[in-house]
């Protein structure tokens, strides 16, 4: 009786040992081999999949870059998406706040990833005012991620002004891409 | 002949020569709102040793040209002249000038010993029939403009009483090289050359009050930093590198400290930081932009850019950050303040009809003037140390160059033709000191 009572604890002990290792497991050790849980329990397996695809997509997704004049590689992913603003302003549209969410979604995933966000304006106005705005555009948009769980260790910011189109035409088309938080990352 | 020995001649000619006397006779008064140019000849200088006859038409371009640009005199034509006046020291003959529009003549002579350039002119009142005043300068033949630069600054002193500005220059940003660099020009547009050669985004150079520094913010570390560049070592030191902006440096007028925009809580602050960096002290406090400060030429006031009140608008603050008050009230868009150095006018940029116009308004609001009318975008306006003109830059002919005007308006002229985008002028202080 003492015997099989001890087995029944020693059984949901090591479960819930399991069960912490593999919700652990996903959130900050993505790498982890699925070999461990696997048939333990079903659900852990399939997120020990998910993640190890996850970061597969996320290696995949990645492109190693350099601005010329400005120390340091960093590498960009294309599931990182930028957001845009309207003209002057620097508060967050709808569209913008689905791509935040899905923004924070990965790097809820990914919890080592460290960001820099970068404010970026259109050229119209000056090219000092356009600086104070692209620091309040990285603001919003760090402050928004961080409302969604990311942590603020995770993410600097900085403002590149009006110095930095992706367009360099000097239409409303051009102006709209250019008005943007762009988001690098700095070490995974 | 040694350097002390010509100090000394030097010393001895300009005692000689000058004959500035007590309540000497101002000939313009500069402050007249009905300025009328003063007709003028200036004379053909003498090549003292007749080596180098070249130099005496170069240098007669520069000093008429300097002198033209002033809009204080009217330059007689040589064909209008009585006689070929060449002598180097007497008196012209005053009788054979009678029929002439001059009021005053230039006479002068030269001599240039390979490294070594010496000038010396004479002013003479050709109404009054006197001597004005003259002085030599004697200076290495590299700085041959600039020499002929401070010939005009006197002209222009012994004429209005206040020295010219001709030796000035500006500073300013260029993507001659692709990327933003610093680039100085002469006054006259004479003379380019790069500052900073780092490959990265060089921004707002800010000539500090002495001339020998310009201060100015760059991308190289991945960080908006202050940099210091010392002209005369050529070279560059960081001052300032708080994660965020340091940024539109505003050097204080006894040029101890830098007004700056520096990030606190997510968005841009007026700070105010020693020369080396430290000490940074907070003046504004606000959830709103602060961007782009200008001291007022007696220290005590800061003008600045803040969104405060849902759109960027020119404000004025006391040097400790205390008694903000609004200054522009018309337009959506107006930013770039720039405080003249005689106190009076503040020039900025605002918005009007979808494009950038300069406009000056007095420290207390109270009236406003605009200075350009044109399809372009104009920004950035930058006084001359006697308040005499503003540069500042335009994109009028298309691409952005730096233009220079009078203080009215009048008379906007290119200054600088580089390769690149042109942006963000700083005139520098009066170098003849």
């Amino acid at each position: 009786m003492v015997k099989r009572f001890c087995i029944v604890v020693g059984v949901i002990l090591s479960l819930m040992v399991m069960v912490s290792c593999a919700k652990k497991a996903v959130k900050e050790e993505p790498l982890v081999t699925g070999k461990a849980e696997e048939g333990a329990l079903g659900k852990p397996g399939e997120e020990a999949e998910r993640a190890r695809i996850d970061e597969k997509s996320l290696e995949a997704s990645l492109e190693k870059k350099e601005y010329p004049g400005i120390e340091g590689v960093f590498l960009e992913s294309s599931l990182l998406n930028d957001i845009h603003f309207a003209f002057d302003r620097y508060d967050l549209t709808p569209k913008a706040r689905e791509i935040l969410s899905q923004n924070a979604d990965l790097l809820l995933q990914h919890s080592r990833v460290k960001i820099q966000i970068e404010g970026h304006c259109d050229e119209r106005g000056t090219i000092e005012y356009n600086l104070a705005l692209g620091e309040r555009r990285a603001n919003t948009t760090k402050e928004y991620l961080i409302s969604l769980g990311v942590s603020p260790d995770r993410v600097s910011t900085i403002s590149y002004g009006e110095e930095m189109p992706v367009d360099p035409r000097h239409n409303e088309e051009a102006w709209a891409k250019n008005r943007r938080s762009h988001f690098i990352i700095l070490s995974r | 002949m040694g350097l002390r020995v010509i100090f000394v001649l030097i010393c001895f000619l300009c005692t000689f020569i000058s004959a500035e006397m007590s309540g000497a006779r101002v000939y313009i008064d500069i402050e007249s709102p009905e300025l009328q140019p003063l007709p003028i000849a200036v004379a053909q200088f003498r090549d003292v040793e007749g080596s180098q006859p070249n130099l005496g038409h170069e240098l007669l371009k520069i000093l008429t040209n300097d002198l033209t640009i002033s809009g204080f005199f009217e330059i007689i034509p040589r064909s209008e002249f009585p006689q070929d006046t060449n002598a180097l020291a007497a008196p012209p003959d005053y009788g054979s000038w009678l029929g002439s529009r001059a009021e005053a003549l230039v006479t002068g002579g030269y001599s240039s010993s390979g490294a070594e350039f010496a000038i010396e002119f004479r002013l003479f009142d050709l109404v009054d029939k006197a001597f004005v005043g003259g002085k030599r300068y004697t200076g290495s033949t590299k700085n041959f403009r600039d020499i002929i630069h401070r010939v005009a600054n006197e002209i222009t002193y012994l004429i209005t009483r206040e020295k010219g500005i001709f030796d000035t220059k500006i500073a300013f940003v260029s993507t001659t090289s692709g990327n933003k660099e610093i680039y100085i020009v002469d006054f006259d547009g004479h003379n380019l050359r790069q500052i900073t050669n780092n490959g990265s985004i060089n921004l707002s150079p800010a000539w500090s009050p002495d001339g020998g520094i310009i201060a100015f913010t760059t991308y190289i570390k991945r960080n908006p930093d202050l940099y210091l560049f010392d002209l005369a070592r050529s070279v560059q030191v960081r001052v300032s590198t708080h994660p965020g902006l340091n940024a539109a440096p505003a050097w204080s007028p006894d040029g101890n400290e830098m007004a700056l925009m520096m990030r606190r809580e997510g968005n841009s602050e007026i700070f105010i930081i020693n020369r080396d960096g430290t000490r940074p002290k907070r003046l504004t406090k606000s959830w709103s932009s602060e961007a782009s400060p200008t001291w007022s030429p007696d220290g005590r006031k800061i003008a600045f850019v803040s969104d405060r009140a849902g759109s960027p608008q020119i404000y004025t603050m006391d040097r400790g950050g205390r008694n903000i008050k609004r200054l522009t009230f018309s337009g959506s868009y107006n930013a770039s303040p720039s405080w003249s150095p005689k106190g009076d006018r503040i020039a900025y940029c605002g918005r009007s009809n979808g494009r950038f116009q300069i406009f000056t308004i007095s420290p207390d609001g109270m009236w406003t003037r605009r200075l350009t009318e044109n399809s372009g975008n104009n920004e950035s306006p930058t006084w001359s140390p006697d308040g005499r003109f503003i540069a500042f830059s335009s994109t009028r002919e298309g691409r952005s160059h730096i233009y220079v005007m009078n203080a009215n308006g009048a008379n906007q002229r290119r200054l600088t033709a580089t390769r690149g985008e042109e942006s963000s002028p700083t005139w520098s202080p009066r170098m003849d000191r």
